[in-house]
This record gives structure tokens, C-alpha cells and sequence, in this order.
């Protein structure tokens, strides 16, 4: 894709201009196509296998694997649940973002499931299922009866602020401590978490600014969610081996995200 | 099928169309080009060209809003991925129409009530019968629906369309030469993935050739509209290319001339080919062609 020539920089256009710009597919591109160049399945491959692969224990292996297989419950639960909020997105660019992020949810899912069979899982599908977190699962199906009811604000909350920030959280942390591959995987991935978790919060601000009945209701499937993803990433944090005095603040920039949009019970 | 679904990973879309066919584009065609002043200076086709770049834009909304709903009832991870690649080439589909649309004047707080006043009516009931099947989560019928019924025709109307610009409007036929290989890309996976699905559930098939039967018959309805009500100003516009020596260039498609057709035949040959095409791929998957009723 080539360059598009703005006038000016996306921050510095008028707020429906600038919300067009963002939202665009060419916009999207020009995001990902950094961290995509070099990476073809999400790392390095001109690397080989790094020392750090080679030499991981059985059980490190394993502890991995099962963290995989939640992050894959995470993102399959993203991708179905963003390309159902597509359908009834309040305007075009909405509608475009979400489809951006329908391939992004997409293509995480392809590096992690592909991960699991570098890890020597055979039958990704399988293993996630067996290992799948009940909290998760249970999230998961409470956020896609919120897509199928047309629930625009409650599901954009739960999806793209609630699970992104707390996927953004656990998997800037997990980068910090994982092996080379999975760790150049998670950067990726990062990345576009911040994207997301940016069209939500942008999204769900703007509507609630005026609207203390949408923030009530918010709240209070906010208070009714937490305590599923919560637990799902805390128990990611316990397989990566930290006890819970050695966690970092788990929803540190939810609780910040949850506080600006004043959702706070 | 593990081996055929690789080939439709989001890595793959990514190496053919955005670092592929898309690169050095900008909405799809080569940066600087514009809409021709033909066009731009001449109310009667400016208002035909929204008219029917409305059409497109229809159609591409009901292409993202089908394949993002199918999604959620694809039964395999890799089905689902490549979907979510559709969702995004329908999303661009539909942002670069909507940028035509302004590049042929319409402002951009009037591309709704635009689209909504020039919305062919039976290309709306042709999307209404698609997506009432993905709103039930039938992805059998949703993806022969979407992926070879909706995309089948795209792909020809997008040929034809391509056959008459690329000598006058070098810019609307770059568009359209993405768009028709992410279509060519979109038939092969429903043809692909749905045939093993229709053996599996022959009890199925009645059905769904009764979809097909009914999505054909709005889609000829809407043709019909389309030629019908933009005769004289196509017949117009041919005859003021010809007296300034102008033509539509070498446009022969399908056995037919499309710089001297009428636009009776213009019709009849579009029609032709996208049920020929119809024929061929339904019976690829093992589903019977069924023969739409002519629209009145």
C-alpha cells in the first residue's frame, strides 16, 4: 500500500475526519506492516531455533502450552465476537475498524495455534478445548449472548476493554519473561491490543459522556464480568510460575480505562 | 481439507493482496489518478456513475455484513480465519466505493441518505434472503450464498464494469482489478470448502437450491432495473464518445462487443455469463442449478 498524503498528521484533523483516518483500512496497514515485515508466522524465522527453545524443559513445555490454549480461547472468543459487532456498528468507519480487527483477532490466533504446534501439540483444536479455562469459557459465552442480543455498548465494553486490557496486561508481562519466539509473538500481538482497546475506549467515551443511565448499566456488567477475566489471567500469571505477592497489578490500566469512562461502582 | 484451508491464512492474505496487488496503491488504484473530467463535467453520467457506484457499495455492505456473520458459524478454526480475511477485503471493498462516491462529488454527511435513495430495491431483497440464512448461523447456506451466489455475480458485474473503464477511466478499472481478484479468491474457498459440507447433509441441498433460485431472480430483477432505466443515457453517452471519435477501446467480453451493444445486450450478456458461472460452481459443490423465474 502505498503512503497516503495527509495534509496532516492523523492527531491534528477534525474529530469526524480524524475518526475516518484512524479507522481505514489503510490506516491499519500502515500499523501492522512494521512488525509484520520481517515476522512471516508472527517471529523471526531467519533466527532458527533459539537456544531458549531448544532447552526448555518438559515441563515449562507444558506450562506453556496451557497458557497458549487460554490465549487461544481469548483471541477465538475476540475474533467471533468483533466480526458479530461488525453487522451492527453505528456508522461506516466503525464498520471498517472492526473488520481490521476481525484479521487482527484472526491472525493472533494463527501465530498461537501455530506456536502449539511448534511446541509439538498436533491437535491444536483439541488441546485448547481440553485445557480451556471454565472462567474463560464462561466469559466467552456471556460476551457472545451480549453480540447476539445487539448489545453495541455492553459488548464493545466487555470486548475491546475489558478482555483487550487485560489481554494487553498479561501479554506485556508474559513478553517479558517468555522465550525468544513466543516473546517476538506477544510483541506483535501487543500492538494490536493497543489499537483496539483504543477504538473501545474512544467509542464507549464519547456515548456515555452524556449519559449516566449507559454508565449505571455498564457498571454494573462490569461488576457481573471482572471476576471471570480476572480469574482466567490470574491463573495464566500462577502457570507462568509467579506467586500472587510477585504479580504485577493485574487490571493496573483497567481500572484507569474503567475510571475515565466512569464505570466505577 | 487441512491442506487446501492453509492456503487461505491470514500470512497468505497478506503476501497476495495488501504486500501483493494492493502495494503502491492508495483506494485501490495507482496515487494521483482521479475520476475523469467526462465525468466530472457532465450531470447526466456524474449522476448515472453514483448511481451505480451506489449499487457496489450496497452490495459490498451486505458481502461484510454476510461473511463477518459467518464467522461465529464457521465449524473449524481455519475456516473462521479465512472469513475474517473476507470481512476485511469486504470492509476495504466498501470504503473504496464510498471514496468514489465522494470522489464523484457527494459529500461525505450525504453518502448515507445517497445510498439509502439509489439502493436498487431488489438488490436490497436480494441481500435480505443471504442474510436472513447468516442471521440463523446456517453457514452451509450462508457461504454458498455469500461465496458463490453474492460473489459470483460481483466478480462478473466487477469484469464487465472493468471492460468499459479501462480505457476511459483508468482509475475506476484499477479499482475494480483488487476488488475481482479478492472475488476470484472468495468463489474458490466457498467452492472449495462447501462441497465436502453439501455430501455430508444431502438433506440440505433442497433448500439451499431454493436460496439460489430466489437470490438469482432479484439479481436479474435488479439487472433488468438497472440496464432499463439507464438506457438512453448510456446510448447517449456512446453516441457523443463516437461523434468525438472517442471510444470505450477494445471491449470484446464474452462474445460480445461492448463498445457497439445496446444496452438490451449489454444485460442479456451479464446475465448469461453470471448464470453460465452460477451452473458451473454449484455443480462443482453438488447442488443444482435452479433456473430464477424472469422478472416481469
Amino acid at each position: 500500500m502505498a503512503d497516503v498524503d495527509h495534509d496532516e498528521e492523523p492527531h491534528l484533523l477534525e474529530e469526524d475526519q480524524f475518526l475516518q483516518e484512524v479507522h481505514s483500512f489503510s490506516f491499519w496497514f500502515e500499523a501492522i506492516e512494521g512488525y509484520l515485515e520481517d515476522r512471516p508466522r508472527g517471529y523471526v524465522e531467519t533466527l532458527g531455533e533459539p537456544t531458549d527453545s531448544k532447552t526448555m524443559s518438559d515441563a515449562d513445555r507444558d506450562q506453556l502450552i496451557t497458557t497458549l490454549c487460554n490465549y487461544c480461547v481469548g483471541e477465538s472468543t475476540a475474533l467471533e465476537a468483533s466480526s458479530g459487532l461488525v453487522r451492527m456498528a453505528p456508522n461506516n468507519h466503525s464498520r471498517i475498524f472492526l473488520a481490521t480487527q476481525v484479521a487482527d483477532e484472526a491472525r493472533h490466533l494463527e501465530v498461537f495455534l501455530r506456536r502449539l504446534e511448534m511446541l509439538g501439540v498436533t491437535n491444536p483444536e483439541a488441546e485448547v478445548e481440553a485445557r480451556a479455562a471454565s472462567g474463560l469459557v464462561e466469559f466467552r459465552k456471556r460476551l457472545l449472548d451480549l453480540v447476539d442480543q445487539g448489545d453495541w455498548e455492553a459488548a464493545v465494553f466487555a470486548q475491546n476493554v475489558l478482555l483487550e486490557s487485560m489481554e494487553d496486561t498479561v501479554f506485556k508481562f508474559h513478553e517479558s519473561v517468555a522465550d525468544t519466539i513466543t516473546q517476538q509473538m506477544l510483541e506483535g500481538v501487543v500492538a494490536d491490543e493497543r489499537r483496539h482497546l483504543g477504538f473501545g475506549e474512544n467509542d464507549l467515551g464519547r456515548r456515555l459522556a452524556h449519559d449516566p443511565d449507559g454508565r449505571s448499566r455498564l457498571a454494573a456488567i462490569r461488576a457481573d464480568l471482572d471476576p471471570l477475566v480476572l480469574a482466567s489471567f490470574d491463573s495464566v500469571y500462577r502457570e507462568l510460575g509467579l506467586s500472587r505477592e510477585d504479580q504485577p497489578q493485574l487490571g493496573k490500566e483497567y481500572l484507569a480505562t474503567v475510571e475515565r469512562l466512569g464505570l466505577t461502582t | 481439507m487441512a491442506d487446501f484451508l492453509s492456503q487461505y491464512s491470514i500470512q497468505r492474505w497478506l503476501e497476495m493482496c495488501p504486500q501483493g496487488y494492493l502495494e503502491d496503491t492508495v483506494n485501490g488504484h495507482d496515487p494521483g489518478l482521479s475520476e475523469p473530467e467526462e465525468i466530472l463535467g457532465n450531470e447526466e453520467i456524474r449522476e448515472a456513475s453514483i448511481a451505480l457506484t451506489v449499487q457496489l457499495i450496497a452490495g459490498e455492505r451486505a458481502a461484510l455484513a454476510a461473511s463477518s456473520g459467518l464467522v461465529n458459524a464457521a465449524p473449524d478454526y481455519a475456516s473462521k480465519t479465512f472469513l475474517a480475511t473476507q470481512t476485511l477485503d469486504e470492509a476495504r471493498h466498501v470504503e473504496i466505493f464510498t471514496q468514489r462516491l465522494m470522489d464523484l462529488g457527494v459529500k461525505k454527511e450525504d453518502v448515507n441518505s445517497t445510498v439509502a435513495d439509489y439502493t436498487n430495491p431488489n438488490l436490497v431483497k436480494f441481500a435480505e434472503v443471504l442474510l436472513e440464512k447468516v442471521s440463523n448461523g446456517d453457514f452451509i447456506a450462508g457461504v454458498v450464498g455469500q461465496n458463490i451466489v453474492l460473489e459470483g455475480m460481483a466478480f462478473t458485474v466487477f469484469e464487465l464494469l472493468q471492460t468499459t473503464s479501462k480505457e476511459l477511466n483508468p482509475k475506476f478499472a484499477q479499482t475494480l482489478a483488487g476488488t475481482i481478484a479478492d472475488e476470484r479468491r472468495h468463489v474458490g474457498f466457498g467452492e472449495n470448502r462447501i462441497g465436502s459440507l453439501i455430501a455430508q447433509h444431502p438433506e440440505r441441498k433442497a433448500e439451499i437450491e431454493r436460496m439460489q433460485g430466489e437470490m438469482a431472480y432479484h439479481m436479474l430483477a435488479t439487472f433488468s432495473d438497472i440496464f432499463t432505466g439507464g438506457a438512453s443515457t448510456m446510448t447517449r453517452e456512446r453516441d457523443r464518445l463516437a461523434a468525438q471519435g472517442q471510444s470505450i477501446g477494445d471491449a470484446g467480453w464474452h462474445g460480445t462487443d461492448l463498445s457497439t451493444a445496446t444496452p438490451a445486450d449489454m444485460e442479456a450478456v451479464l446475465a448469461d455469463t453470471v448464470l453460465s458461472e452460477f451452473k458451473t460452481r454449484l455443480g462443482r459443490i453438488g447442488l443444482e442449478y435452479q433456473t430464477p423465474k424472469v422478472p416481469a
